[in-house]
């Protein structure tokens, strides 16, 4: 085992009779197809229903109050920014698919940079404005009854309170060690290309 | 037969070779493969042939190698054959073995550019896939060489 030629020999004698057949791979490839991704699709047909929804809501229902329409408008920003922001990340995805090994290391980089910037900058705008716009859209339907009102909001406060002082910074802690030991891998990574 | 299936029957032997070589481990090559082929059926109608085929699908398989990051954590996988040092006449399974190991000690990227290299792409491919020059993969091949070669030292199989 001392030169490459020997090396090449012992290599080819890998077994590869256990792949699958190309009819078999291109039944797998079907199933797993619509499993790839399927979580930034299923945000985006969500958000994209709500918006629908809220607009038609706020058409059809005759609301009196400029509470109602301020609200809704603040959730149907929220929404757009978040169905952007999905869409936006699925583009790049769909565009990597003949980038060298250094262009692809760039590129989960800027994955990386673009989660952490979706943590703190983009996740608390969609949560201010939907939070904010519920508030107000909840006010018309329950301002004449007191306790329907103090109900249907402080329970709302307690949920966002909760998701966003307990929820959040334990699944943002989890996900920056990740976040971190993926940029000393990446780091690694491209010195060895230098 | 499909283009695709033309492809998977030409490319996906080598491509295993080459995920086993980055991971030590058949099982997750195998799923690299798949991914790989997911990959190449998806983007097949895209693919106007600005590089060579076997360019891209080398890329798209190198570079889900890269993205399997948990994978570094459990190499070396495979264990060494059973009382190698000792053994004069290695069977071809453990010489594959020794092989794979020592291969799995190296950096990601020596283990792409010798997988690689062993799978007999040319240099200038190899610089394409993984996006150095060809005269800086042609340093990086030679020092690989002599890294794994001191291994084998090491591992008493250099004679």
């Amino acid at each position: 085992m001392d030169n490459l030629d020997d090396l090449k020999a012992i290599w080819h004698t890998a077994k590869t009779d256990t792949l699958p057949s190309s009819g078999e791979m291109l039944q797998m490839i079907k199933k797993f197809r619509r499993q790839r991704l399927r979580n930034k699709w299923l945000v985006i047909a969500i958000s994209c229903l709500l918006i629908l929804l809220m607009v038609v809501i706020l058409c059809v229902l005759p609301f009196k109050m400029l509470t109602s329409y301020l609200g809704g408008a603040l959730i149907i920003a929220a929404m757009v920014i978040l169905a952007a922001t999905t869409i936006k990340s699925l583009r790049r995805f769909y565009r990597l698919d003949n980038c060298s090994n250094l262009e692809f290391i760039a590129f989960i980089e800027q994955t990386r940079q673009n989660q952490i910037y979706y943590y703190k900058k983009t996740m608390v705008a969609i949560v201010i404005l939907c939070s904010v716009g519920w508030l107000l859209y909840m006010y018309e339907p329950t301002y004449k009854h007191p306790i329907w009102f103090i109900g249907t909001h402080s329970a709302f406060i307690i949920y966002i309170a909760v998701m966003w002082f307990v929820v959040r910074p334990r699944s943002f802690k989890k996900d920056e060690n990740k976040l971190n030991a993926l940029k000393q891998r990446l780091q690694s990574i491209s010195n060895q290309l230098k | 037969m499909t283009h695709f299936e033309d492809l998977y029957n030409r490319y996906a032997p080598q491509i295993f070779r080459v995920c086993l070589g980055y991971t030590n481990n058949a099982d997750q090559a195998k799923d690299l493969v798949q991914e790989t082929f997911i990959s190449v059926w998806k983007n097949l109608d895209g693919f106007r042939n600005q590089a060579q085929v076997s360019t891209w699908i080398f890329r798209i398989a190198t570079n889900h190698c890269l993205r399997a990051m948990e994978v570094a954590k459990r190499m070396p996988a495979a264990e060494l054959p059973f009382e190698l040092a000792e053994t004069v006449e290695e069977s071809p399974e453990e010489k594959l073995a020794l092989l794979y190991h020592c291969i799995a000690e190296l950096e990601e990227t020596e283990r792409i550019i010798i997988s690689l290299e062993l799978e007999g792409l040319p240099q200038v491919q190899i610089a394409e896939v993984v996006g150095l020059s060809s005269g800086n993969v042609r340093v990086k091949v030679h020092r690989i060489k002599e890294k794994l070669a001191q291994k084998f030292k090491a591992y008493g199989q250099f004679r």
